[in-house]
């Protein structure tokens, strides 16, 4: 009997023809120290959504560098942060990324937003047997534009380490820093003048930036945000219309307004 | 037994005629290297010409609508399994029409029990500089080829589609205007498809003009740009709502 036929447009299933599993789903048990530990979070603001993130990656107490983008543009219309085990994040993201591409090539159509939230998901009960042996978690944040409603409307999604989604209403953080700054835009949200909901994106990025400084004076893992040595975050923007990054020296200068 | 070799000679003869017989009509379609990217331009009647393929290529071609997409769905299949196992800058149209589309077509042709594909296209690459720009011509049959700068047509009628190429490359040599060139494509596509002459006999500028637009009504005019400078990796944009303008 032949192959089922493969669902239009599904990237995965191009790849299992071509039996090009994207993630290892067996671990050696001598298998090395990973990189992991971060923080990266998402939040709503009055342009759209600001999701930012440290640039360390650390083994044990090793600081490996201080360049890592842990917050990727994975299409036109959507952003991954990722914390957790690199290997499997960076390779999650790849995969989501020509998979995003090719459906809208292929289909001639964007993915729904609910289609690519499912496909993270999807990915993370892949990799449920190195999230098991403790050696592959990944608990990315996502956020995405929900195209069926006018104007488009970003919006934000956390996942644990199993595949379950969530949406998230105002905010998430994920990675070893999230504790201290998930406590903070709590109290913003709540107390804040302004509010995240309204701040203009000098103000969001501002509150970003020390949303990371005050999490790497709590942990060790996470890089933080140093002026004079000129260390800024990875911060991007996710607006209707599309992605915009916010270059260091734009941090800079809004740091200092 | 000694006959066979011969049949098989007529049943491609046969084959080749079929086809040229089935895209006679066909409406052309046309690749333009220019300074800031890679123009591509289709006439249609409801279905698309001219499509993205991958992050610096795109296609467009003439034909039957089923045969073309088969085209289309093979090189986006390939183009992305290529950057997935390598990388995105590994996807060279070289490779993709050489070593993919060019011999999946000529096997389908030389199998006389099999329906042949119906379809003529244009694949582009743009390149970081215009010297680096590349566009295949690839016909029914697998052969193809490569051309790296200046104006590619795709034709049904071999004779139509080379003269309307000179003259092209001729009128549009050492043009940027994107509008005007826009204009000459649609000029030229109106001069193949009602069948009037490049040389002695073209048609007026006035006449080319009032040609084309009139023929365009109740058609959709595509117009694909692969842009050469961007922060974005994908480059193709789809340019159609600037045709008011002209």
């Amino acid at each position: 009997m032949s192959d089922p036929s493969p669902l239009a447009g599904d990237f995965f299933s191009l790849l299992a023809r071509h039996h090009a599993s994207p993630l290892r789903t067996a671990v050696s048990p001598d298998a090395p120290v990973q990189t992991q530990a971060t923080t990266v979070f998402a939040f709503h603001f009055a342009d759209g959504v600001l999701m930012g993130g440290d640039r360390r990656a650390t083994a044990g107490n090793v600081i490996v560098t201080d360049c890592v983008d842990k917050v990727l543009e994975l299409d036109a219309r959507s952003l991954l942060a990722i914390a957790g085990v690199p290997a499997t994040a960076f390779e999650m993201a790849r995969v989501l990324q020509t998979s995003f591409e090719y459906y809208r090539r292929s289909q001639l159509q964007s993915l729904s937003l609910p289609a690519k939230v499912r496909a993270l998901a999807r990915l993370l009960r892949e990799n449920l047997p190195m999230t098991m042996q403790g050696i592959g978690v990944v608990m990315p944040v996502f956020a995405g534009v929900d195209q069926t409603v006018s104007p488009p409307a970003p919006q934000i999604y956390f996942y644990d380490p199993l595949g379950a989604q969530f949406h998230a209403v105002g905010y998430a953080a994920s990675g070893s820093g999230a504790g201290t700054i998930r406590s903070i835009l709590s109290f913003q949200d709540r107390y804040g003048q302004p509010r995240p909901t309204r701040m203009n994106l000098q103000q969001a990025v501002q509150f970003a930036l020390r949303l990371l400084m005050i999490a790497s004076e709590f942990d060790s893992a996470t890089g933080g945000v140093n002026p004079d040595a000129h260390t800024f975050a990875t911060i991007k923007v996710l607006r209707g219309s599309g992605v915009e990054t916010v270059a260091a020296e734009k941090q800079a200068e809004l740091l200092k307004s | 037994m000694t006959e066979e070799p011969y049949r098989w000679l007529e049943a491609i003869g046969n084959r080749r005629e079929y086809v040229r017989e089935q895209l006679k009509g066909g409406s052309p379609v046309f690749a333009a290297s220019l300074p800031d990217g890679i123009l591509l331009l289709g006439v249609g009647t409801g279905h698309s010409k001219v499509f993205e393929l991958f992050d610096r290529h795109a296609i467009a071609g003439l034909g039957h609508p089923a045969d073309i997409e088969k085209i289309r769905q093979a090189a986006i299949d390939a183009a992305h399994l290529e950057a997935f196992n390598r990388a995105p800058e590994d996807v060279s149209l070289r490779r993709l029409v050489g070593f993919g589309l060019s011999p999946q077509l000529k096997t389908n042709f030389e199998q006389i029990f099999s329906a042949p594909f119906l379809v003529e296209c244009l694949l582009a690459e743009v390149g970081a500089e215009p010297n680096q720009d590349l566009i295949a011509r690839l016909h029914f049959d697998g052969a193809f080829q490569l051309h790296t700068k200046g104006v590619v047509v795709a034709a049904s009628q071999s004779e139509a589609e080379a003269a309307a190429q000179t003259w092209l490359n001729q009128t549009l040599a050492g043009k940027a205007d994107r509008n005007g060139i826009v204009e000459a494509l649609l000029e030229a596509w109106w001069c193949v498809t009602e069948n009037k002459p490049f040389g002695d006999g073209l048609p007026s500028d006035a006449e080319r003009r009032d040609g084309w637009r009139k023929a365009v009504n109740g058609r959709s005019v595509e117009v694909g740009w692969l842009v050469r400078k961007s922060n974005r990796r994908a480059r193709y944009e789809e340019l159609t709502p600037a045709l008011s303008s002209l």
